[in-house]
């Protein structure tokens, strides 16, 4: 009842799916597209795991009506990466060890990449208050802030490796 | 015969190493529990107690069972083994949490029935059409005012005390506390308290139940222990645990709050009674209310202090807010009194520590649990003493820091002991000035003192003759007890 | 399912129009921000439910020397207009980057406290709101909308549909207090407005937030301004009749006593430094 296909591009892709009233883009990403990369911390807006880019500004995925997106361009984080390798401000969080149970990590991510698109030298004080809705419980925020100024400043080394490479776990490099 | 390749040579101390893990997380590509999905899965929720204590007059689940997409309700009738405890795994007694609420509930929030639906909105409203006769009882909030005669009695056994060997609380006895007290310079007395401190991993507690053709139940949880979650699941559905198979991995964050076995047993009884996969994750509002916490603590310590700072006798009153079940608490409280006197050699020691039960949410595990509590009051407490002496913080820790060989009160030889290194690194690093005496000390074993008192240097005088053993052997005061030992 | 319809109207039309052919039990939302998390956790079960976020009253413009901000505008554009300060500043220091993109002026009109934080600057600016529905339009001085604990004037038929800012005068100071830096729900908020001749103060407004059922007015401390030269003991009395007439609560974020005690703090903070402020540009 009331069911309706919503199509939008996500990630690049066009999609069509039909979803229930004011199923939230959040649930329909995880549970019918697949795209568990977008988390559910607390659906309340007050986490930020589930950040997602809407024609490349960040929002909370869990307050978002499917139907609010409709012909609009979303972004997760399985899209952030180029086609081969990682993103410079996902090799700046690997480099930066910016992340320890790693549930925070896809937001963090996403929102970042959009800030360091909009904004190419934040200052840290703009750092910190682009972070301000992402909470992470365990690293705390340091290597966080470090990974987006390393970032920022273009100083990530292995831009541009393959993801499937990485890394070795032997500790060898 | 294939040759065995030998290992390579260990290259990983004192070098950063990338974690392996490294690489999903950026990418979004690691696996939680809650992202897993199955055809047919179902989505449980929960109707929970609105209130702190209440007998249970009657559960209404018709209106709930209308409700479009409701698959099916499972209360404590559908528990095999509806009354467990956590620790029963290693011996702990009695057998006291409900896992469904049978004719009382004892906290705000606990399970009373579970919900099995289509879609999660379907299994809310079903749980919201739910209906409680509920009588609302007195309840406590307070671990002293629990253990009054007049209090609420939360337990089904009659007592809010947690018995340890048929006492009602953790005891540990050393030298003769009283006889310390009667010889010291200055009493300090003090009492500490804290409140419950929720862990709020950002990932919830949650887990995922599935049938498999072979009959046994996959289980895909963010458990932090996960052979202690699939034993109590086998003893609470009744099964063989080969019938279960958990299969944990990355742990949204934990610290400690996800080693309670509070998703997977329903889950799974859900799972084999609708034969489909069953999610069941927390809601934020479920892990804040919920979940387990830190315990709150109450420490009662008074201290019996010579002029020179030594401390002769030290008497610890602990109250630790197990809430409504005892979860990991009891073993909390046996750590608690093992550490409660702090790391410093005091001859005349009395601990106390009792696990309380109140109408508030069972505590359990987190970081240190027992022992961060204890260890907040006890330094803080130190410096009290040195103030009360006119000594710096240092000075009194120094004087007082126990040594390798020393016999602490609950009869474990101190060894390995580093407090007198860590402090001298420390006022390295922070450029405080310590005294000759002070950077000469070392944690090595006091050299035996004449007459054979065991102090030898400074604390060869009267106290800490006249108490325990500070050098080796069985306890010399034939009172003393030994307790406190897991 | 719970919700069984919901409508996206494209037109202020559009949506006067379903408001009226589905009455009070259509459910209106705008950013989401408030009424989503408690759908998420099933404590609102809505049937039906309207989202205006494509209505098209997402502009502000100036307008008479003021500003005209249309109900659905984000709080992230309320932060990047230049027209005013206050309401940028008031709009920064509410909830986060991603929160803003959602979140809309409007809305924050009917976020109950320790949240609604806007309300508090548009008090002190004395906004009116304009409200539409199948009957018509009317305005509304923004003290006279917020009735109590996340009740309006609005009646069942109309919707919020603008918000006035006149053009007014004085110096202004917004001053935040919560229990972290960022993202936090308020201790206390306080905005505060102050017109004067000469030293004299002609007109005051003392607005505050997260310390009664709605954004506050606090009367007498702006009696007790007017006429004053903002000395340090008028200062102080104002501070103190805001801590008294506050009708704060107690919350998990602070208790009542405290909420009382940071009124009067801030308060006199929110003067001084707004006196601080009119000294260094009279410089």
């Amino acid at each position: 009842m009331g069911s309706r296909i919503v199509s939008f591009e996500l990630c690049g892709r066009e999609v069509e799916v039909l979803v229930s009233p004011m199923a939230t883009l959040q649930s329909v990403l995880r549970s019918q597209l697949g795209y568990t990369g977008t988390k559910e911390g607390c659906r309340q807006g007050g986490c930020g795991s589930c950040t997602v880019l809407v024609d490349g500004e960040p929002m909370m995925s869990c307050l978002l009506p499917v139907e609010d997106v409709e012909g609009r361009r979303v972004t997760t984080i399985e899209g952030i990466a180029p086609v081969a390798g990682l993103a410079p401000i996902q090799q700046a969080f690997i480099e930066k060890n910016a992340f320890q149970c790693g549930y925070c990590t896809p937001g963090m991510v996403v929102l970042t990449k959009t800030l360091l698109d909009h904004h190419p030298s934040p200052s840290r004080d703009e750092i910190i208050d682009a972070l301000g809705g992402n909470v992470c419980r365990c690293t705390g925020y340091a290597p966080i802030i470090e990974a987006i100024e390393a970032a920022a400043a273009g100083a990530t080394t292995d831009a541009g490796r393959d993801a499937g490479d990485w890394p070795d776990p032997s500790g060898e490099r | 015969m294939p040759e065995l390749k030998m290992p390579e040579p260990l290259h990983v101390v004192g070098r950063s190493v990338q974690r392996s893990d490294a690489a999903a997380h950026v990418t979004g590509r690691t696996r939680y529990a809650g992202d897993y999905t199955f055809p047919g899965m179902l989505h449980l929720r929960m109707v929970r107690s609105p209130v702190h204590h209440a007998m249970i007059r009657a559960v209404d689940l018709s209106r709930a069972e209308r409700v479009p997409g409701f698959v099916r309700a499972l209360t404590w009738r559908d528990v095999p083994h509806n009354v467990y405890t956590i620790l029963g795994l290693i011996g702990v007694e009695p057998e006291e949490e409900f896992v469904l609420a049978q004719d009382r509930v004892r906290y705000k929030g606990e399970p009373i029935v579970a919900i099995v639906a289509e879609t999660e909105a379907a299994a809310l409203e079903a749980v919201a059409q739910v209906r409680l006769d509920l009588e609302e009882l007195p309840a406590v909030f307070d671990v002293e005012e629990a253990l009054q005669p007049d209090a609420p009695i939360v337990t089904h056994w009659g007592s809010n005390a947690f018995m340890f060997e048929g006492h009602p609380c953790r005891r540990v006895r050393f030298g003769d506390v009283e006889a310390g007290f009667a010889q010291a310079d200055h009493i300090v007395e003090a009492v500490y308290n804290s409140s419950p401190i929720e862990h709020a991993p950002t990932e919830t507690t949650g887990c995922v139940a599935v049938p498999e053709a072979d009959g046994r139940f996959t289980v895909y949880t963010n458990t932090q222990a996960l052979y202690f979650s699939l034993d109590n699941t086998a003893i609470i559905l009744q099964v063989a645990g080969k019938r279960l198979h958990f299969v944990g991995g990355t742990v949204g964050g934990g610290f400690g709050g996800k080693v309670d076995v509070i998703v997977e047993p329903i889950a799974t009884l859900a799972a084999m009674k609708t034969g489909r996969p069953v999610r069941y994750v927390f809601s934020r509002s479920e892990e804040m209310q919920v979940s387990s916490t830190r315990s709150a603590w109450r420490i009662r310590i008074r201290d019996g202090v010579m002029r020179d700072g030594r401390i002769v006798a030290r008497k610890v009153t602990s109250y630790a807010d197990s809430g409504a079940y005892s979860r990991q608490t009891p073993y909390a409280l046996t750590k608690h009194a093992a550490n409660a006197a702090g790391p410093y050699a005091i001859p005349n020691v009395s601990i106390d520590a009792y696990c309380v039960f109140t109408n508030r949410t069972p505590s359990s595990a987190m970081r240190g649990f027992g022992v961060t509590m204890a260890s907040y009051a006890i330094e803080v407490q130190m410096d009290r003493i040195a103030e009360r002496v006119g000594v710096d913080p240092w000075t009194i820790r120094f004087v007082n820091a126990y040594r390798n060989g020393d016999m602490k009160p609950h009869r474990k030889l101190a060894e390995d002991a580093t407090l007198i290194e860590t402090m001298q690194a420390a006022a390295a690093l922070v450029g405080h000035e310590l005294t000759d005496e002070q950077r000469a000390m070392t944690s090595a074993p006091r050299s035996p003192g004449p007459e054979g008192s065991p102090g030898g240097e400074a604390a060869a005088a009267g106290s800490r003759a006249a108490g325990a053993p500070a050098s080796a052997g069985a306890p010399a005061a034939p009172a003393s007890t030994a307790e406190g030992v897991l | 399912m719970t919700v069984v319809e919901y409508f996206l109207p494209r037109s202020l039309a559009q949506a006067v129009d379903l408001l009226s052919r589905h009455g009070p039990d259509l459910l209106v939302i705008a950013g989401g921000t408030v009424a989503m998390p408690l759908i998420n956790d099933g404590i609102s079960l809505p049937r039906q439910v309207m989202g205006l976020r494509f209505v098209g009253l997402d502009e502000i413009e100036p307008s008479d020397g003021g500003l005209r901000i249309g109900a659905t505008t984000t709080l992230t554009s309320l932060l990047r207009q230049r027209h005013v300060p206050m309401l940028a500043e008031a709009a920064r220091r509410t909830a986060s980057w991603s929160i803003r993109n959602m979140g809309t002026v409007g809305g924050n009109l009917f976020t109950p406290p320790p949240g609604g934080d806007v309300a508090v600057a548009l008090l002190a600016l004395d906004a009116e709101v304009t409200l539409e529905g199948s009957r018509g339009r009317r305005t509304l001085a923004l003290s006279e909308f917020q009735t109590g604990f996340m009740t309006t004037a609005l009646e069942p038929q109309e919707l919020l549909t603008g918000i006035g800012v006149p053009a007014v005068a004085g110096e202004t100071t917004y001053v935040k207090f919560g229990r972290k830096e960022a993202n936090t729900p308020s201790v206390v908020t306080v905005a505060v407005r102050v017109a004067r001749d000469g030293e004299v103060v002609t007109d005051a407004r003392v607005a505050l937030g997260a310390v009664g059922p709605h954004a506050l007015r606090a009367r007498k401390a702006e009696a007790v301004l007017v006429g004053s030269s903002l000395e340090p003991g008028a200062i102080d009395e104002a501070a103190e009749a805001a801590a008294e007439e506050c009708e704060p609560f107690d919350d998990g974020i602070a208790s009542a006593w405290y909420r009382r005690a940071m009124v009067r703090l801030f308060v006199r903070r929110a003067l001084e430094e707004l006196v601080q402020h009119v000294a260094l540009e009279g410089r």
